[in-house]
């Protein structure tokens, strides 16, 4: 059952473009055309107006919530070029940084798992990707990775912290040796992977090519301790594709159709638990999304305004095949 | 050429003088064909012309695009469209191109033979139009019709399929006039528009086979340079002037056709060409002989974006259908550009020129950054560094209107702009703006057994829950399981537990007690007399001994001749170690079947049953540890028994290695067993699973005094993953009910914060709770400088804030920085930026009552109740022949009635107990030495190695140094192995049974020294004394091994050495009789 348990009334002004829930669930941060970003207090099934944030000059395309280890730390990202930070500080919520360093539209913003610290992977218009890291005392260093995407990147998303060659934790006090990679979307049709050299210079891994349109949205699956990565995607072309790589090495990564939707497909998003997908479509139609137990994606509920059955079918299947 | 003003967001260029037309939308890749324009001359004067293809390869970062197809023709083309007809949904047929020639001929290419390199590219041919075709237009609703436009006011509507033959719209409009433009319209498919350089646009209606209506401002002054239908509202339209005097573009809409409804000023002089996009309606591309390339939205009249061009005019505009972002211009300096609305890329050195300069110095640009080698750059390049600016507004094709995200606790957020129309003149309502938090619940089975879980564990009804289990088990195994985890439960669990296992403890008995009827008729009765012999023959010699009080010789004899039973009895009588030194000598010649058994059990070596016997056999191994073990044993054997069924057993066995620990208690070991066989992954595979462990726990903390809180690496595992799936059903509080309390681990820890948090309780006046399982990182405000808090800020190490795992977030809480006013406001003798604050650990205030996982706490007391309410005295050990040699435990078994040690017992508290005699079997004598089983008491459970039965659950305090011996030191390691070795090399060689036993008791009795090196109680110079030995056994001097043997009997305390000695002097001389 996909039931509302809450319908906050945002009060934008225009199109909202993303709507995010904090690390615990208990706030959401709304952006919208209007150009302005909201938090709301939803604890209990409330909905109260922390926080009314003005200082983009365009359309706000995506919000991100920095992990809760930082403090209470908020990205935006606009049409005006600029990615501005916020910070709450005492109660209020304000300006930390603005990021200027895009010649066009910046559409994508996504923090790095907090393992590595306070990272943060832009994707423009201007087919840049830039990475923001935070070096201490209000610092903020720019990484640049110039013609990622030809005519622009529109989504980022990092993979999950894991040491590469371990599955279970190393002992602790040691130093694990992560490998950052994060994957990108973009107007030349393309999913490309990135990977930190060692020298700290990114470089691209792998390009995946399946789709025929823009690349709208990419999101890597949450980790849950398989050997398997998975990202899913999503295109103008309607189709969307998860990839899985099995091989340590992390270079052989095959596509499998989701479904192919009759309207562009804006954008996917992962369970917490990896193993439900909800995607969005230009046809307005929000669809949940399961792997069955012999591999086949089913679609387990439509969702209109917050609400859905869902389709038991796929977990019975399972049940049979224990 | 001047490369230099380039606009940073062209993308490709190519130099061609030519017509343009990109491949349909449905088309992938993208491609854009030119035809040799008929209007220009090029550079060269050429007359030649050619059809070409090129693919719009962004992946590409080169200005060049990359040509498919050349095709020499002898046409050059004043209109080239490229229709979808005949076009499969997957793009695989690419259309058909349609060119205007100069002569009144229409063309039609099959572009995928021109790029397959097919000689016969023309699929058909037409000239019936007078003079030059300049206007071409493809129906959107009908691919296979298109319209043309020429000279004498000459209007074809032609039918790809059958193109011999065109219709017309209706009757020439008159006068005369050249047709520059036609175009359909874009909703309503059977209206058509054409305009001439007249300034006249006439509207057909195919239907009618008439003009419906002339559209004209009456100025004379418009001169049709451009005609395009609005995307969205049927009645409207745009037209272009390419007049000097009058460089304007005219917004129509056919309801008020007596004006314009909107008039676009916006170039200095006449338009050449114009594109409305069908992405966005609010943008219309248009480039005037001004030189400039404009796009602005004509339902305002607004300038979004004006294209950086070089100086030259641009005759042709067109965006790409496919990529809504990408257009192409042609300009009379002979090139074609491809351009981004979107901002350019940010180097302004990706020019053909430098590219090719460039190339002779090889790979510039490796990594794809976009920077070729920076000698390169022009001086010129640098000054002009202005920013392009995007569209003014955000284009339609970026304002996502949709999203659905998932968030923590199953929660799923979503949103949905409704679309709408923008009517002219009607004013858009305000749409309400709602996000929905929605709770997403897919395993509604898992959720409703973990409730089930729930109520048992806090309803403490774990029988009726285990019975509904079994009853609902839909295998035998299962059922299985469930029985045994309800025996836990149960009074009398061992004795429940052998009848599970098929032994019923009362069928036995009754047969035993028959059997004793039986005998009990033959003895002799009390008071009659008996003779004593005295003869000289075995009797006799029995009878000597006895009455000289040598047992010893009288078992001698009687063993001799093979009395066993009466060897036993004297045995009995000549105490303790006559009787272990009998059993042995009997056990070394009877040599039946069930010897083993008996062995085992008289000896109350179990561990020798459960190590050895067949697999097959492992319920009767189990039973037997279930009836004889002791309590501080049992667990291990159980366990024991469990790991050989789970390593050496078939599959099959290997799942009823399960059944073993769920007896042993063993949680952790369940876990991993479980785990093994079973596909973990799904929900209900580990609610399986957790529904057993949560109940073996109650179980073993309900009989157990041990720690049951403490939670194994595997289980915490498995616990944390329930919880989390727990949680993304939604179900926080039930996580939080599952997840182990007492542990450290880092993922745990958070995890819990998390649920805590996510409960949503508000903490009054604390918007941030200073309790994160994590350190807090301070992120300080916006530029450096000295800003007041910063500079007072003492600097802080940089990886203060940036662990990189080399301070994993600790589970203490440790805090940086001043995040939270309460932190902050307490006194610390840190600095005041950057304090490093031990904030104490969560405190549970939600934790919800009687959960799993609490701990056996004293004032839980009353609950355990039960048990003693119910208590069966545990069967006392009725026989001393039952007692191992020098086995501590038993011996304090034996002793006569004593307080019980408090220390044992601590944990169960005299007070909660009721009946007032809870130890009573334990503090009961036991039975008195010397006396034959069967006088001790006249209960068949009083048998040789009577049942202990539920004394497990209590003695189970007891120290247990048993289970867990200390490991040899490694230095006296060499003794053990030293002496094994010999031992395993005599009993290769030794030939007859007696040698054979007498090597098999040594080794048994070398234990004691093995044990005696375990506790480093040893005095030194028997320790050197042995390991002299040692060496000697190494170089097969065994007479020499055998006087230092001498010298250390001789020279130190024979309590410490009675034990072994004796026995390593055997093992010696064997070895130096048998010369191994």
């Amino acid at each position: 059952m996909v039931s509302v348990i809450n319908t906050v009334d945002t009060s934008h002004e225009d199109m909202i473009h993303d709507a995010q829930m904090d690390y615990y669930g208990t706030r959401l941060a709304t952006c919208s055309s209007d150009r302005s970003v909201k938090i709301f207090d939803v604890r209990n099934g409330g909905q109260i107006l922390v926080a009314d944030l003005r200082g983009h000059e365009g359309p706000v395309w995506q919000v991100a919530w920095a992990h809760p280890m930082y403090g209470n730390i908020l990205a935006s990202c606009s049409y005006d070029r600029k990615v501005i930070i916020w910070k709450e500080e005492n109660g209020t919520w304000e300006k930390t940084h603005e990021h200027t360093g895009h010649d066009s539209s910046v559409n994508s913003v996504c923090w790095a798992p907090h393992d590595y610290g306070l990272i943060l992977a832009c994707g423009s218009s201007d087919g840049a990707i830039s990475l923001l890291t935070y070096t201490g005392l209000g610092q903020w260093e720019v990484k640049k990775i110039n013609n990622a995407h030809t005519i622009g990147c529109n989504a980022v998303s990092w993979a999950p912290a894991v040491v590469p060659g371990s599955l279970i934790d190393q002992p602790s006090g040691q130093k694990p040796n992560y490998i950052k990679k994060f994957a990108s979307g973009g107007c030349d049709n393309l999913i490309k992977l990135w990977k930190e050299e060692e020298d700290g210079q990114w470089k691209e891994e792998q390009k995946l090519e399946a789709h025929s349109d823009w690349v709208r949205d990419v999101a890597w699956a949450p980790s849950i301790g398989l050997p398997t990565s998975t990202i899913a995607s999503c295109s103008q072309d309607g189709r969307v594709f998860i990839w899985t790589c099995d091989d340590a090495s992390g270079n052989t990564w095959s596509p499998k159709l989701l479904h192919k939707f009759n309207d562009v497909v804006w954008h996917v998003s992962w369970s917490i638990t990896a193993n439900i997908l909800a995607v969005s479509g230009g046809d307005n139609k929000v669809t949940l999304w399961k792997e069955s137990v012999d591999g086949q994606w089913v679609c387990i509920s439509d969702v209109n305004k917050g609400q859905g059955p869902v389709s038991t079918s796929v977990t019975e299947g399972q049940q049979n095949e224990q | 050429m001047n490369f230099i003003l380039q606009s940073r967001m062209k993308l490709k260029e190519v130099d061609r003088t030519a017509m343009q037309a990109w491949s349909p939308a449905q088309n992938h890749p993208i491609y854009l064909a030119t035809g040799t324009s008929a209007q220009q001359l090029d550079a060269t004067f050429s007359t030649s012309a050619s059809l070409e293809i090129f693919e719009l390869d962004l992946s590409d970062p080169s200005l060049d695009m990359k040509s498919c197809a050349t095709f020499s023709s002898s046409h050059r083309y004043h209109k080239l469209i490229w229709g979808p007809h005949k076009m499969d949904s997957k793009g695989n047929i690419s259309g058909v191109l349609i060119a205007g020639g100069e002569n009144g001929n229409i063309i039609l290419y099959d572009p995928s033979k021109i790029i397959t390199g097919d000689k016969e590219v023309v699929i058909a041919q037409n000239d019936k139009h007078t003079g030059p075709v300049r206007a071409l237009d493809v129906n959107i609703f009908q691919t296979n019709l298109v319209a043309s436009g020429a000279n004498e006011s000459e209007i074809y509507i032609w039918d790809l399929n059958n193109f011999a033959t065109p219709m017309t719209p209706g009757a020439k409009t008159q006068p005369p006039e050249d047709i520059s433009c036609i175009a359909w319209n874009r909703q309503v498919q059977h209206i058509l528009a054409s305009a001439s350089p007249s300034g006249r646009a006439t509207v057909w209606d195919l239907r009618k086979n008439e003009p419906i209506i002339k559209v004209s401002d009456h100025s004379n002054r418009m001169h049709c340079s451009g005609l395009a239908w609005h995307p969205d509202v049927a009645t409207q339209m745009v037209l272009a002037s390419e007049d000097d005097r009058l460089p304007v573009v005219q917004m129509w809409d056919l309801r008020f056709a007596s004006s314009p409804l909107r008039v676009l000023e916006n170039h200095a002089r006449g338009i050449l060409a114009i594109a409305w996009s069908m992405a966005d309606p609010e943008l219309l591309l248009s480039c005037g002989k001004d030189a400039k390339i404009l796009c602005s939205n004509p339902n305002t009249g607004e300038v979004l974006y004006e294209l950086p061009t070089n100086t030259q005019w641009c005759f042709d505009i067109q965006w790409c259908p496919r990529n809504p972002a990408v257009l192409s211009a042609a300009s009379f300096d002979g090139r074609i550009s491809i351009y981004s609305i979107m901002g350019g890329s940010t180097d302004g050195l990706r020019q053909k020129q430098v590219d090719k300069l460039s190339s002779s110095f090889g790979n510039l640009d490796p990594f794809g950054t976009g920077q070729p080698l920076p000698p390169l750059q022009i001086p010129q390049q640098t000054t002009p560094h202005s920013i392009v600016l995007p569209l003014k507004k955000p284009p339609k094709w970026i304002r996502r209107p949709v999203g659905a995200s998932f968030s923590f606790g199953g929660k799923l957020v979503t949103f949905a702009n409704v679309r709408t129309q923008p009517q002219p003149g009607a004013e858009q309502q305000p749409q309400p703006h709602h996000v929905f938090i929605s709770q997403v619940v897919t395993e509604k089975e898992f959720l409703c057994r973990s409730d089930q879980l729930q109520q048992a564990v806090q309803s403490q009804g774990f029988v009726s829950y285990c019975q509904k289990k079994i009853e609902a088990s839909q295998t035998e195994f299962e059922k299985h399981v469930w029985s045994f985890l309800k025996v836990n439960f149960e009074d009398d669990s061992r004795g429940k537990y052998l009848e599970l296992l098929g032994y019923r403890k009362e069928d036995l008995g009754k047969k035993l007690i028959k059997e004793e009827k039986q005998e009990s008729e033959f003895l002799p009765a009390a008071g009659e007399t008996f003779n004593i012999s005295i003869s000289g023959d075995i009797d006799g010699l029995i009878t000597q001994a006895l009455l000289t009080g040598n047992f010893e010789s009288a078992v001698d004899l009687c063993l001799h001749d093979n009395r066993m039973a009466d060897a036993i009895i004297l045995a009995i009588a000549g105490g303790q170690e006559l009787l272990a030194r009998t059993q042995k000598k009997y056990f070394a010649k009877s040599q039946s079947k069930i010897t083993r058994l008996i062995t085992a059990v008289v000896m109350r070596n179990w561990k020798e049953i459960v190590e050895s016997c067949d697999l097959k056999n492992w319920r009767e191994a189990l039973a037997a540890v279930l009836t004889y073990a002791k309590p501080d044993e049992f667990s291990a054997l159980c366990d024991l028994l469990g790991t050989r069924l789970e390593s050496e057993g078939d599959s099959l066995l290997q799942t009823q290695a399960c059944l073993c620990y769920i007896c042993a208690g063993n949680v952790e070991k369940l876990v991993a067993c479980w785990t093994k066989a079973q596909d973990g992954s799904s929900p209900l595979s580990l609610q399986d699973l957790i529904e057993k462990v949560v109940i073996l726990r109650k179980a073993v903390q309900l009989t157990q005094a041990t720690d049951a809180n403490t939670v194994g690496v595997l289980l915490a595992e498995k616990m944390s993953q329930y919880a989390s799936l727990l949680a993304a059903q939604g179900s926080i509080a039930a996580a939080l009910a599952f997840l182990p309390e007492s542990t450290n681990q880092p993922n745990i820890v958070q995890l819990r914060d998390r649920l805590c948090r996510a409960q949503g309780d508000p903490v009054p006046g604390q918007q941030e709770s200073p309790r994160a399982p994590y350190e807090r990182h301070h992120v300080s405000k916006g530029r450096p400088g000295p800003v007041a808090g910063h500079a007072q800020m003492p600097r802080a190490p940089a990886q203060q804030y940036y662990p990189h795992g080399e301070n994993p977030p600790p589970p203490g809480f440790v805090m940086h920085g001043n995040v939270s006013p309460n932190v902050a406001a307490a006194p610390l003798p840190t600095s005041p930026g950057h304090m490093h604050t031990q904030v104490p650990p969560y405190p549970q205030p939600q934790r919800p009552q009687n959960g799993w996982n609490d701990p056996p706490a004293l004032n839980r007391g009353p609950k355990k109740k039960k048990m003693p309410e119910n208590f069966t005295p545990p069967v006392p050990i009725t026989s001393p022949i039952m007692n191992p040699l020098g086995d501590p435990q038993s011996q304090m078994l034996q002793q006569p009635p004593a307080p019980v040690p408090l220390s044992s017992h601590a944990s169960f508290p005299q007070p909660h107990l009721a009946g007032g005699q809870p130890f009573r079997g334990i503090q009961q004598p036991l039975s008195q030495p010397g006396m034959p089983p069967s006088f001790s008491k006249p209960n068949i459970e009083g048998a040789p190695g009577a049942p202990i039965g539920n004394t497990m659950q209590h003695v189970q305090s007891l120290p247990t140094e048993k289970i867990t011996k200390k490991p040899i030191p490694d230095e006296h390691l060499i003794l053990k192995t030293t002496f094994e070795d010999l031992i395993q090399r005599c009993l290769s060689s030794a030939t007859d049974p007696q040698t054979k036993r007498k090597l098999d008791d040594a080794s048994k009795r070398l234990e004691f020294l093995y044990d005696k090196l375990r506790e480093q109680t040893l005095s030194p110079t028997i320790i050197n004394g042995l390991h002299n030995i040692a060496r000697s056994i190494e170089t097969r001097n065994y007479s020499e091994g055998l006087t230092i043997h001498t010298h250390i009997v001789s020279t130190s305390n024979f309590s410490e050495t009675s034990a072994f000695m004796p026995v390593l002097k055997v093992v010696l001389t064997q070895a130096n009789k048998l010369g191994v």
